[in-house]
């Protein structure tokens, strides 16, 4: 039940354009967010001056209604505090859904005229009944008026659900300074409503990441944030990858440790690319038989061919990029010719091999594809290191 | 013919750890009505929120003597009890401190959502003027059986206390009777 004060003090202008208005773009949001976070949240809306405390509209979960009824409220009179809760308990009292909590919402804008002791049992009978109360403290403070809402509020008050907000005069409109406190927020952790609208007030931080709520958008949340872990772990990746080739001497060991590491990088890959899952084994074949076309050819001209598959594959698979980017570097260093790094490749290649789903290294192709490999290794080694283009895949 | 008492099965359970809990009269031929309570629609307005109203209700809540229902505000409280189906009550027992305990005890059958001011608009079904004696012995007060008879839900307001101090104290609220 809001209690809207359309009292004489409200034609002032300190809060532009001036009190009132300010206090009905307030109402008008604050309607808006208890009917959205809940269906069957019900809003009732009455004046505290005016023609005298009288309610506008019954609590109703219609918002045109609740909206129709703040136009032509006319600004005059005194404001009834007591009298207005008074009426606002009533009006919660003889609601339709007895399972409602019941919650009174006063604008104070204009002076109090009772004291504190009178609003204290006020409080304590609104807590009696089990009625939480908020209180918007706007306007002049002069007269002890915080004071005694602050009274009001803690004689209500049982475990937290009732509270206060003091906003002083300022460029900082009513309804801005509300989003942020829990009158708007509500004890149910903030309505979807409220959240995006104190998101969209606030620039800067909006508290979610990537900029897209998980309750409102599950799956792309969900892809978002795959899609930057996936990113995290490439190069993370890659530079284990490199540092644990280098390393190796022992072919066996090397080839058990890069399985090891290329079994921990596959998981994270295939997890991180849950549908993919079925395309991999083929578009692993394809693009493997692609990279070691690739790391056959001369530099220049493997080289622009070599980033495209390697943008290609390292969508796909992070340890492939690596194998991509060490055939990009085989290919530049033109005057290579250890065995050791035809053994890398072996090894990495049996690896990857060992790796993916389907491929049986017992398989008569794939022994073909090692031994010819073995074989072009070989045959490098014989040549004149001039990369001349063999272009003999199997 | 000697009351014969029924063993203390239907209501409290071996001596608890926190003390030996005595041994209840349940009336013959009734039942605790304690496991017919629809908790999800159990009320209680003006309670404390640290003791609140399953201390006084549930079934081991109630039998340990540190946990009470307590008021609020001021020392009136006003319970709600609605079943999951439809009983009828025999009697109730209802144990308190000897200072705090509740002394005018009203009792409406089937009236849905009161609230205190319209609590002395109705006439109560049954009103009992408790004492410390009976607040302090484990024999349950007899209600007028035949204004329970079919009782969907039940409103206890307890509206003063024995000394007429600003809090009442419930240890147990025990309702007996049958479906």
């Amino acid at each position: 039940m809001i209690c809207i004060d359309n009292s004489e003090w409200m034609r002032n202008g300190d809060y532009s354009p001036s009190r009132f208005q300010a206090q009905a773009d307030a109402v008008n949001l604050i309607c808006g967010a208890k009917t959205q976070s809940n269906p069957e949240n019900t809003v009732g809306v009455m004046t505290m001056a005016g023609k005298g405390v009288r309610v506008l509209v019954t609590p109703t979960s219609d918002l045109g209604k609740i909206l129709a009824c703040m136009h032509g409220l006319e600004v005059g009179a005194e404001a009834n505090l007591a009298a207005a809760i008074q009426v606002a308990q009533l009006a919660l009292k003889h609601r339709q859904n007895k399972r409602q909590q019941q919650r009174i919402i006063a604008f104070v804008g204009s002076p109090v005229k009772y004291d504190k002791k009178v609003l204290e049992t006020i409080g304590k009978k609104l807590k009696k009944n089990n009625v939480a109360l908020d209180i918007v403290d706007f306007g002049e403070s002069d007269d002890e008026k915080p004071e005694k809402l602050e009274a009001l509020v803690s004689a209500v008050n049982s475990s937290d659900s009732s509270h206060i907000v003091h906003v002083a005069p300022g460029e900082n409109a009513l309804s801005d300074v509300l989003l942020s406190t829990p009158i708007f927020t509500g004890e149910e952790g903030g309505s979807g409503f409220a959240a995006s609208a104190a998101a969209a007030a606030a620039t800067g931080a909006t508290g979610f990441d990537f900029g897209v709520d998980p309750n409102v958008d599950p799956e792309l949340a969900l892809a978002l944030r795959l899609s930057m872990e996936e990113e995290r772990a490439r190069p993370e990746a890659i530079a284990k990858k490199a540092a644990e080739d280098s390393s190796t001497e022992n072919k066996d060991h090397a080839s058990s440790s890069n399985t090891d590491a290329v079994m921990t990088e596959a998981e994270p890959s295939s997890n991180a690319a849950a549908d993919d899952k079925k395309e991999q084994p083929k578009e692993d074949d394809d693009l493997l038989q692609q990279a070691l076309a690739m790391s056959m050819e001369p530099a220049s001209g493997s080289a622009a061919v070599a980033d495209a598959a390697m943008a290609d594959a390292s969508a796909v698979d992070p340890d492939l990029a690596l194998a991509l980017q060490m055939s990009v570097q085989d290919a530049n260093m033109s005057s290579e010719s250890d065995m050791s790094k035809v053994f890398e490749d072996r090894s990495f290649v049996t690896s990857i091999l060992n790796s993916l789903p389907g491929v049986d290294p017992n398989d008569p192709s794939v022994k073909d594809l090692l031994a010819s490999l073995h074989g072009q290794g070989e045959q490098e080694k014989k040549e004149d290191k001039s990369d001349k283009p063999e272009d003999e895949k199997k | 013919m000697a009351a014969t008492n029924t063993a203390a099965a239907a209501a409290t359970p071996a001596p608890a750890p926190a003390a030996p809990a005595p041994a209840v009269q349940v009336p013959r031929g009734q039942v605790d009505l304690v496991d017919f309570i629809d908790w999800t629609g159990v009320e209680c307005l003006n309670q404390d929120s640290s003791h609140n109203i399953v201390n006084a209700l549930k079934q081991l809540y109630r039998d340990d003597e540190g946990l009470y229902l307590a008021s609020d505000s001021d020392e009136q409280l006003l319970i709600y009890i609605p079943f999951m189906q439809v009983v009828k009550l025999h009697s109730t027992l209802i144990k308190g401190p000897e200072d705090e305990g509740p002394k005018t005890v009203k009792l409406f059958s089937n009236k849905e959502h009161m609230g205190f001011s319209n609590v002395n608009d109705y006439p109560p079904s049954d009103s009992l003027d408790l004492s410390p004696d009976h607040l302090a012995e484990n024999k349950p007060t007899t209600l007028k059986y035949v204004k329970f008879q079919n009782v969907r839900s039940l409103t206890i307001f307890i509206e003063d206390n024995q000394s007429g101090s600003d809090v009442t104290k419930i240890h147990k609220i025990a309702l007996y009777g049958s479906t």
